[in-house]
């Protein structure tokens, strides 16, 4: 391991180009963000149409809307990470289909279409066809959620974003926040049967994301040098390490005792509290993952 | 053919005459670098002693900048160059974030991704590149790694044992090799990096291309 090396040679570098820093800022961590909230609200709208059709009539149209509203800002701040966003369209008529961005904007364009079509079929009242219509774009949600994270994997220089992990904990965030939304949208509207199963769906994501976190900070500086001096910069006492815990506890700990207690307790100011902290939470958790990588030198 | 690179680290000096031919040949604006030397001190004083690597993009057969390119700006070219088409770039920085060896940037006048192309205009009129002209002791040696009789195969072929890539873990398959390198001048997890701790100026980063 090159620790070991470091410490027999103390080799130091004493002169070199300045680095660049942060290639991918805040933009990116907000475009994942609002993403989650875009696909998962799909999520659950598919899943409660499903399960209780007759109390969840009234939430087409604001569900759609809310999707629509976050995937605009996703798509959004996607374009304003670009140095050249004018150039936008060169990714439709220069498509190189090898690539995740390239795939995961036509995916993105295709589920904003859709998303639209829902939104004025909702207005129309035609639930029969939009809940047809609903199933088509339920699953183009799960592509277009994953994406993100075959991006990842593609970058190559960044051994802490390993693809079975990001995707799982893509599809996880976008539950969580897709059912802590819908539980503050939802409101009244909803019956106490329909807020426990988004109250156990966000108390079972918020576990399972936490478990492949806690695995990956504390197996994975076991199997690769780049992932320990990566995760080394959460063990730390430094700004990330307190971003890091932060995101833990408002995002998943809490959360989860939240469910947990609002179950035991009845009582649907906790459950939205447990809503609130989780989507909250969900941007300092995915900014930590986002930076570190970033911080080592490549070379 | 497949052009590829060969540095002798037994030979560089570190004099930085092949950056500066790079920045001038290729126009490279302030605050980037296509081809930099780095120095990496080794040992305790006053057994020490300070070790040179020039770095540049390693023009991969499996290139991640490549593949993750969404517009194909990042691009092979029939000699095996990795060359990247600017106008048609739109700063999306997935090569940034994907290359391994940290060889590409966003370059603040364009706004776009650039990087080594090894002279590929030069290299177009029969030319080498301008880092190898400008190497007063030939450590940079440049040509066809299929020919067997050019000169980085036949030096290649002398020196087998020793012959290196930089994270060949990585599975790019860079077609750019060191001669006398090791762990400290070719992984950049063997040495530190201390703030301020740098001869001639203390900047560690910079803001990508100054735009965010």
């Amino acid at each position: 391991m090159a620790h070991e090396i470091l410490a027999a040679t103390h080799a130091v570098v004493t002169l070199d180009a300045a680095l660049p820093g942060i290639v991918w800022p805040w933009l990116v961590t907000v475009n994942m963000w609002a993403k989650s909230i875009g696909t998962g609200v799909i999520f659950m709208l598919f899943l409660l149409l499903r399960m209780y059709p007759q109390q969840v009539e009234k939430l087409r149209l604001p569900a759609t809307i809310a999707a629509f509203v976050f995937i605009n800002i996703f798509l959004l701040f996607t374009l304003a990470d670009l140095h050249q966003p004018f150039r936008m369209w060169h990714i439709f008529v220069y498509s190189h289909w090898n690539s995740a961005i390239a795939v995961g904007s036509f995916m993105a364009s295709g589920f904003l279409g859709l998303l639209t079509l829902l939104g004025y079929l909702a207005f129309k009242k035609n639930n029969e066809t939009f809940d047809k219509v609903l199933l088509w774009t339920t699953i183009l949600a799960i592509p277009v959620t994953l994406y993100t994270a075959s991006l990842m994997a593609q970058c190559t220089a960044r051994e802490l974003w390993q693809m079975p992990a990001e995707s799982a904990q893509m599809i996880l965030a976008a539950l969580l926040a897709g059912s802590a939304f819908m539980l503050l949208l939802g409101g009244n509207k909803l019956s106490d049967e329909a807020k426990n199963t988004l109250g156990v769906v966000l108390g079972l994501s918020a576990l399972m994301a936490f478990i492949i976190y806690m695995s990956e900070y504390i197996f994975g500086p076991m199997k690769a040098e780049e992932i320990a001096a990566t995760i080394g910069y959460i063990k730390g006492d430094g700004p990330y390490a307190v971003m890091f815990w932060l995101g833990q506890w408002m995002t998943y700990i809490l959360p989860m005792l939240f469910v947990v207690l609002s179950r035991v307790s009845k009582s649907d100011a906790i459950l939205k509290l447990a809503a609130i902290l989780a989507l909250v939470g969900l941007a300092i958790v995915k900014h930590v993952w986002l930076m570190i990588p970033q911080l080592l030198p490549m070379s | 053919m497949q052009l590829g690179f060969l540095v002798d680290l037994h030979l560089c000096m570190g004099c930085k005459g092949c950056e500066i031919a790079c920045k001038v040949e290729n126009e490279v604006p302030l605050s980037t670098w296509r081809l930099r030397v780095k120095y990496v001190d080794v040992g305790t004083f006053p057994e020490t002693k300070r070790t040179f690597t020039p770095l540049r993009c390693n023009h991969c057969e499996n290139a991640p900048c490549e593949r993750i390119c969404p517009v194909s700006a990042l691009h092979y070219l029939e000699n095996g160059i990795v060359n990247i088409d600017k106008e048609r770039c739109i700063g999306c920085a997935g090569c940034v974030m994907a290359c391994p060896y940290g060889a590409i940037y966003i370059d603040p006048q364009t706004q776009t991704a650039d990087k080594c192309t090894y002279c590929a205009h030069r290299v177009a009129s029969s030319m080498m590149p301008a880092c190898v002209v400008a190497c007063p002791v030939q450590a940079n040696i440049f040509g066809d790694l299929e020919d067997p009789t050019s000169n980085i195969s036949k030096y290649i072929q002398v020196h087998q044992g020793g012959v290196q890539v930089r994270k060949p873990e990585k599975g790019t398959n860079p077609h750019h090799y060191y001669v006398g390198g090791g762990n400290v001048t070719l992984n950049p997890l063997a040495s530190e990096r201390v703030d301020g701790h740098s001869l001639f100026n203390n900047i560690t980063t910079l803001p990508v291309g100054g735009h965010h």
